[in-house]
């Protein structure tokens, strides 16, 4: 699905170069649910935001469905990803002028899905993720819990390939947090959605298929079940 | 996408109350602004234009070239039209000569009771006219058609005059109209109103030829010297003439004829009728309305600064605002927002800001348009809407748009994602910060430029209103009277009977007060030399008591011994000196003759220069002499203790005394007033801007510091537990707009007194720019804004820092 070769990333500090990610080269098949782990400061989010085509890697190959992506331009990158990613945050990073509703349809409003159309896919979202009658609640008036509940809808309203999860449970409870990862197991063994996320818990990370361990912008170690 | 958009921004017009506020009213009465001055000079450039062959037509004026620079003169001297026709064959004239504050009297029933008469004065609108007049100005004939105007004593009136006078113009065909109960005119047409945009306010024409059979009661002369700005030639050039070629043939036209040994050089040449509502060289139009173009570009300047103002406003609060919007923003782009979208979704707010205020603008300028005449000299029943402000309207908020909401849009649709989701996009890292300061700048720039021009117009009115004019003006009460030989004859008693009333100091009659905008003007010779003075000299005529009623002082010799000498004149100290004549008692005993005139007279006082026109042109050489016919003004001085009683009485004597004339006596004092009614409307414009331009900018300041105090509420809380003061917060946000301010007026002030020196070259006596006016300037922006800045900086300097930094 994607595979990232020798990238690195760093920022120019005086006459030194500061990696965050120094030479890194990963394979992620379609189908996969990987857990991405490391201490603060390991270069877990930037690697994230490499693969999400959010960040730009300072030198390295980067391919996306067999597309090299480190020589596009960001408009064919904005809409490669729009096709097939979809993101889910520690902060939720719901719009908080948009009710649920809204929430969910943005997405489908920017790949210029018709407006009926829209309409029937953000009503089977809420259905699916039984959040019909919240959905013209804005987020302020969410707990938590239901408010990634919405940013995984979101996310996953455009029917992506691979989801990218930044901390999703970061934020919650553990009762929360044991929901939103059975969701994603369910979501990778069901729908075969990738899954590539970041966390800290040991327990949320054994979710995922494979566990890739960083320090200080390398990959110390990478197991799979 | 659109519908999803306009919600948006709603909501957020909701959610950020304050802003939407400040932006909207900021906005909105810029533009409303904007949008009067828009209709003041769509009024004012349309003079004229309402002739379909105005393009064609003309005006021959008159200028007089002496040693002493260039005089102009709306006149032209009567042989002249002939002459003209002889020169010019293929050129279409017509001439005019303005009755000025003629009555007309509808007659009554009685002959013999003049008191049933309706008598009404006309001050403008009122002419001798040729026929051919309406072969080169298109008319509208109700009734009748030009060829009335063959025959003398008659009389073609407009529509509107005929039904004042008659009650429906229907009936005032054939119907007797009697004008200064000297002629008897037959009403022999009615033509429709002139426009209100037109400088001929025709309302009553009377035949040419009538006034050449009155020479005496209207100042006919057939004389070349003679010049009048009361007659006046129009002319219609044919397609194959152009106005230079014209002007050069007239060059030798002028030499031809003038044969007076005067030094003076009189040329014509033509104005064109498009120029001719903005040439202030002439003093005015005859429809007493003229405007300068300098004061319409000032106008329109306003606009565009004001406008200009709200537009900087609205940029600096939505960058500010924007970096709240941040996290939006990069959710947004990471959901696959375009940069193209996010531009057009800002850009949807701002048009609904600016569609929003533009409503609302509309609606305080439908409010504010009846107090419009009050700065400017426009018609009662002038609209607010027609083609050409709905023009406007559409494009100045597309221009607002554009100008207030490229660039936030972009910069906030140039967040980069990851930055704007995780709130690092602060102030500082939008960079706007720089272009912020300079918009404030520019902003203050604009206020004192405003605020300066207002004090120095102010000041200088000021002056001007109460400037010594050297005589006595107040308390004269003038009473605009007649010249036939009825009136005359009563003259006597009437002063007799005046001067009974213990409150009446004394009587004069005379043709013209001291200061007027009268230029009634001769060529003259001096001391028995027949080569004639190199300039010309204004008249005055006046009996012996006009000395002592206005007060003048005398450098030399005193007034006439008797009112009915011929043989008597007194010069101003201005003609004595630019004759080469040192001391005034030099010239006193010499001879004096005006051009024209058979007999020589002398020289019997010489007064003290005082002011003989407005006070934007220089002192006037002027004779006063006697000439009975011409003195039809009573000018009456009165005790200042019983004003209103004693011109009560006044006017019951006057309307004992002449039944047949309506009574329109007025003080000079406020006759001299309206001389500056134009700048004194300019002074109240630049105060109601100024007033408008401080309160957009303060708008903004505020809006900027709210903004600015809820950014640092977490470094003013970090400041105060290191143990800053209250006065120490509210310096720290102060003294970044303090020294705007102070940059901005380093720019202001040269450019302001730059302008303000230009406009002061309007006037002969002005005020010196001193450095009070723009201390004063700078004291009060800076006070005004850090009013503004302290409340709210004082609100954040007072919170408990427990608070602001709980959050963290």
């Amino acid at each position: 699905m994607l595979s990232l070769q020798h990238i690195s990333k760093y920022y120019q500090v005086g006459g030194n170069k500061n990696f965050v990610i120094n030479d890194i080269s990963l394979d992620v098949d379609e189908g996969e649910f990987v857990s991405i782990m490391g201490p603060s400061g390991s270069g877990k989010s930037t690697l994230l935001n490499i693969i999400g085509m959010l960040d730009d890697p300072s030198t390295g190959y980067h391919y996306f469905v067999d597309q090299p992506v480190h020589q596009m331009k960001e408009k064919q990158r904005s809409a490669l990803y729009k096709q097939y990613i979809g993101f889910v945050f520690q902060a939720y990073h719901l719009i908080d002028e948009l009710t649920v509703y809204e929430n969910i349809e943005t997405p489908l409003i920017y790949q210029d899905v018709k407006g009926s159309e829209r309409k029937a896919m953000v009503a089977d979202m809420l259905d699916r993720f039984n959040i019909v009658g919240k959905k013209d609640l804005f987020p302020a008036q969410l707990s938590g819990g239901q408010q990634q509940l919405v940013g995984i809808a979101r996310a996953l309203i455009a029917k992506p390939k691979l989801l990218l999860a930044d901390e999703p449970t970061g934020n919650l409870n553990s009762k929360q947090g044991e929901e939103i990862m059975e969701l994603f197991r369910k979501l990778n063994k069901e729908d075969g959605v990738t899954i590539i996320q970041v966390t800290h818990s040991e327990k949320n990370a054994e979710y995922g298929s494979r566990i890739i361990n960083l320090l200080d912008g390398r990959v110390e170690s990478s197991k799979k079940f | 996408m659109l519908k999803n958009y306009f919600k948006i921004a709603w909501r957020n017009i909701l959610r950020h109350k304050g802003y939407s506020i400040i932006n909207i009213s900021g906005l909105s009465v810029g533009i409303a602004a904007c949008l009067l001055i828009f209709v003041i000079l769509q009024f004012e450039l349309s003079f004229n234009t309402g002739f379909t062959n105005y393009k064609s037509l003309y005006h021959v004026a008159t200028k007089q070239i002496g040693e002493d620079g260039t005089t102009y003169n709306p006149g032209v001297s009567v042989p002249a039209l002939d002459a003209l026709r002889i020169d010019f064959p293929q050129v279409k004239f017509a001439a005019l000569n303005s009755s000025y504050g003629s009555q007309l009297t509808v007659p009554g029933n009685d002959p013999n009771n003049a008191l049933n008469d309706k008598k009404f004065s006309e001050d403008v609108g009122v002419f001798f006219m040729e026929p051919q007049f309406f072969d080169i100005f298109h008319s509208d004939w109700l009734a009748g058609d030009k060829s009335a105007l063959d025959q003398p004593n008659m009389v073609v009136i407009a529509q509107s005059t005929a039904t004042k006078y008659f009650g429906n113009w229907k009936q005032a065909m054939g119907k007797t109209l009697k004008m200064d109960n000297v002629l008897t005119l037959r009403v022999a047409g009615i033509i429709g109103d002139a426009p209100d945009n037109s400088d001929f306010p025709l309302k009553v024409m009377v035949s040419y030829t009538t006034w050449k059979e009155h020479p005496k009661d209207y100042n006919y002369s057939h004389e070349w010297g003679s010049l009048s700005s009361n007659h006046q030639i129009f002319a219609e050039l044919p397609q194959n003439m152009t106005a230079a070629n014209m002007d050069k043939q007239l060059v030798r036209f002028t030499a031809k004829f003038a044969k007076d040994k005067t030094k003076v050089t009189r040329a014509h040449f033509l104005q064109p009728l498009s120029d001719m509502h903005f040439d202030t060289r002439f003093g005015n139009t005859i429809g007493d309305h003229s405007t300068s173009m300098a004061t319409l570009r000032i106008l329109g300047l306003i606009a565009v600064l004001i406008i200009v103002m709200a537009s900087i406003n609205f940029i600096n609060l939505s960058t500010a605002q924007s970096v709240s919007r941040s996290k939006e923003v990069g959710i947004r782009k990471v959901l696959g927002s375009t940069r193209k979208q996010l531009i057009s979704q800002v850009l949807g707010e701002t048009t609904l800001i600016v569609v929003f205020s533009v409503a609302i603008a509309v609606a305080i300028a439908e409010l504010a348009l009846p107090y419009l005449k009050n700065i400017a000299t426009v018609p009662d029943n002038i609209r607010l809407f027609n083609a050409g402000t709905m023009m406007f309207l559409a494009l100045t908020t597309i221009a607002v748009i554009i100008l207030s909401g490229i660039y936030p849009a972009l910069v906030v649709s140039g967040f980069k994602p990851i930055l704007a989701i995780k709130n690092k996009i602060t102030a500082a890292s939008v960079g706007g910060i720089p272009l912020r300061r300079a918009l404030v700048v520019g902003q203050f720039f604009i206020a004192q430029l405003l605020i300066i021009g207002t004090l120095v117009a102010v000041k200088q009115m000021n002056y001007v209103n109460d400037a010594d004019l050297g005589f006595n003006k107040s308390a004269v009460l003038i009473l605009p009277g007649y010249t036939d030989s009825i009136s005359l004859g009563k003259m006597q008693t009437f002063k007799q009977q005046l001067l009974q009333n213990p409150q009446v100091k004394s009587v004069s009659f005379t043709s013209d007060a001291p200061s007027s905008d009268n230029n009634w003007g001769s060529n003259f010779y001096y001391n028995n030399d027949m080569k004639g003075a190199t300039f010309g000299v204004f008249m005055k005529f006046a009996d012996a008591d006009y000395f002592k009623t206005f007060g003048f002082k005398f450098a030399a010799g005193g007034g006439f011994d008797l009112s009915d000498t011929t043989r008597q004149v007194v010069v101003n100290e201005t003609l004595v000196h630019k004759l080469g004549v040192k001391n005034a008692g030099d010239a006193i005993g010499k001879t004096f003759k005006l051009g024209g005139a058979k007999k020589w007279a002398n020289i019997i006082g010489v007064v003290k220069d005082f002011k003989t026109n407005s006070l934007r042109d220089a002192v006037r050489p002027i004779v006063i002499l006697t000439q009975k016919e011409y003195e039809g003004q009573a000018a009456v001085k009165i005790q200042t203790t019983s004003l209103s009683k004693t011109t009560a009485a006044v006017k019951a004597l006057w309307e004992k005394t002449y039944p047949e004339y309506a009574y329109s006596g007025y003080f000079l004092d406020e006759k001299i007033a309206k001389f500056y009614e134009q700048e004194n409307k300019l002074a109240l414009v630049y105060k109601i801007f100024a007033g408008i331009a401080i309160f957009i900018s303060c708008l903004g300041l505020y809006g900027l510091v709210s903004y600015m105090a809820v950014q640092r509420t977490k470094e003013v809380g970090v400041r105060k537990v290191l143990g800053a003061s209250v006065a120490n917060i509210v310096f720290m946000f102060s003294k970044e707009f303090l020294l705007l301010i102070g940059i901005a007026f380093l720019i202001a002030m040269p450019t302001a007194w730059y302008l303000m020196s230009q406009w002061l070259q309007n006037f002969a006596y002005r005020i010196p720019l001193t450095a009070g006016v723009f201390l004063l300037a700078i004291v009060g922006s800076m006070g005004i804004a850090w009013l503004t800045v302290s409340y709210k900086a004082l609100k954040a300097a007072l919170v408990n820092p427990v608070k602001s930094l709980k959050s963290e």
